[in-house]
């Protein structure tokens, strides 16, 4: 085809042009959610689902589900929040449906994961006898109550961004919040008490 | 950390809780997170979108326009609505059964049936005398058979009113 001979409709159609530069930019934005929030995000899937590979499994779902509604992703205001609350949601399913986990298997887990610097082996052993059977009791704990006491681990969180996550107001944060400790100091002291 | 020791004092009771749920939530993220999520997001399938025209993903050419997708998609319905046209009207359709049927009836005689006879009324096309008549009579009977067929008989208009009273009387 010579050169002068330009048909109109073989014109190259700037909104073609757009399109790529426009995919190209979201890829770049959500890679970058990927790099700031995916710890986060791992230490809120783990501390539910307590299993190192199902929590990065709901990670990839969390940014799997990011990529399909990346179009609204300019409308999020806060990012961080809004992620929590994505991998809270699927971690909070997941457990849901899945069977209830056996306290050896945190126990195993945990001794796994736990940081065991200067700690012989039973003592370590021992430390995570100790922290599965909190988390336990922590799972005897109405879900409610549940929920607030275990993102409030979480430094990072203020109470607002918790009563975002959680879709209720701060003053019930706060309640829930203390009721969860009483109910946690009861359980930790008898054991066998019945909520 | 929480120690074991720790586990048992009432007073701490609630802190203990809390330090080994800040523990879990303060454990590190395992090496490469980042990029496996991201090479995971990379191979993950794009958006459903529009169907590029074959030529058109290479050069980009206007024959991505609005108004030559609109065209294509009406010459699509149009094939689709001819193809559904032709098959309807090449399907016939079965013709309504005429004959209707009807369960075996019981008779009230106790299961005794008729064994399919019908009786039939007496009745013919027109009236006929038991006995016949005699020939004179015939020829008698003849005209008045007749008459029924000639126009009735004038009568006298009966009158009502006032002109009507003294006759009366």
């Amino acid at each position: 085809m010579s050169a002068g001979l330009t048909l109109p409709w073989m014109e190259i159609a700037p909104r073609a042009v757009h399109d790529n530069a426009r995919q190209h930019a979201t890829d770049q934005a959500v890679a970058a959610l990927v790099d700031e929030y995916a710890p986060t995000l791992y230490r809120v899937a783990f501390s539910v689902l307590r299993n190192a590979a199902d929590a990065e499994d709901a990670v990839q779902e969390v940014f799997l589900r990011v990529l399909r509604h990346r179009d609204s992703l300019h409308d999020v205001r806060d990012q961080r929040v809004w992620l929590v609350r994505i991998v809270w949601n699927i971690v909070l399913d997941r457990k849901r449906r899945a069977k209830t986990r056996p306290e050896t298997d945190d126990i195993t887990e945990l001794a796994r994961v736990l940081p065991a610097a200067g700690m012989t082996a039973e003592e370590r052993a021992a430390a995570a006898q100790h922290h599965a059977h909190v988390l336990s009791l922590v799972d005897r704990l109405p879900p409610k109550e549940r929920e607030v006491l275990m993102l409030s681990a979480f430094q990072e969180l203020t109470s607002v961004e918790i009563a975002s996550i959680l879709g209720i107001t701060e003053s019930s944060v706060r309640s829930r919040l203390f009721r969860a400790r009483n109910l946690m100091a009861d359980l930790l002291e008898r054991p066998r008490s019945v909520r | 950390m929480t120690s074991p020791s720790q586990h048992g004092m009432p007073g701490d009771a609630a802190q203990n809780g809390e330090d080994t749920l800040r523990l879990i939530a303060g454990l590190p993220a395992p090496e490469g997170l980042a990029d496996r999520v991201n090479a995971r997001l990379r191979t993950a399938p794009r958006r459903a979108g529009l169907l590029h025209w074959p030529i058109a993903p290479i050069m980009g050419y206007r024959i991505q326009s609005p108004a030559f997708r609109a065209a294509a998609a009406a010459g699509i319905v149009c094939i689709v609505a001819g193809g559904g046209w032709q098959i309807f009207s090449h399907v016939q359709t079965a013709p309504a059964a005429n004959a209707i049927v009807q369960p075996a009836r019981v008779g009230n005689s106790g299961g005794f049936s008729n064994a399919g006879a019908m009786r039939m009324p007496d009745t013919l096309d027109r009236p006929v005398l038991k006995h016949p008549l005699p020939s004179n009579q015939q020829d008698s009977v003849a005209p008045a058979a007749a008459g029924q067929a000639a126009p009735a008989k004038k009568h006298k208009p009966v009158k009502h009113g006032r002109k009507a009273a003294p006759d009366q009387r």
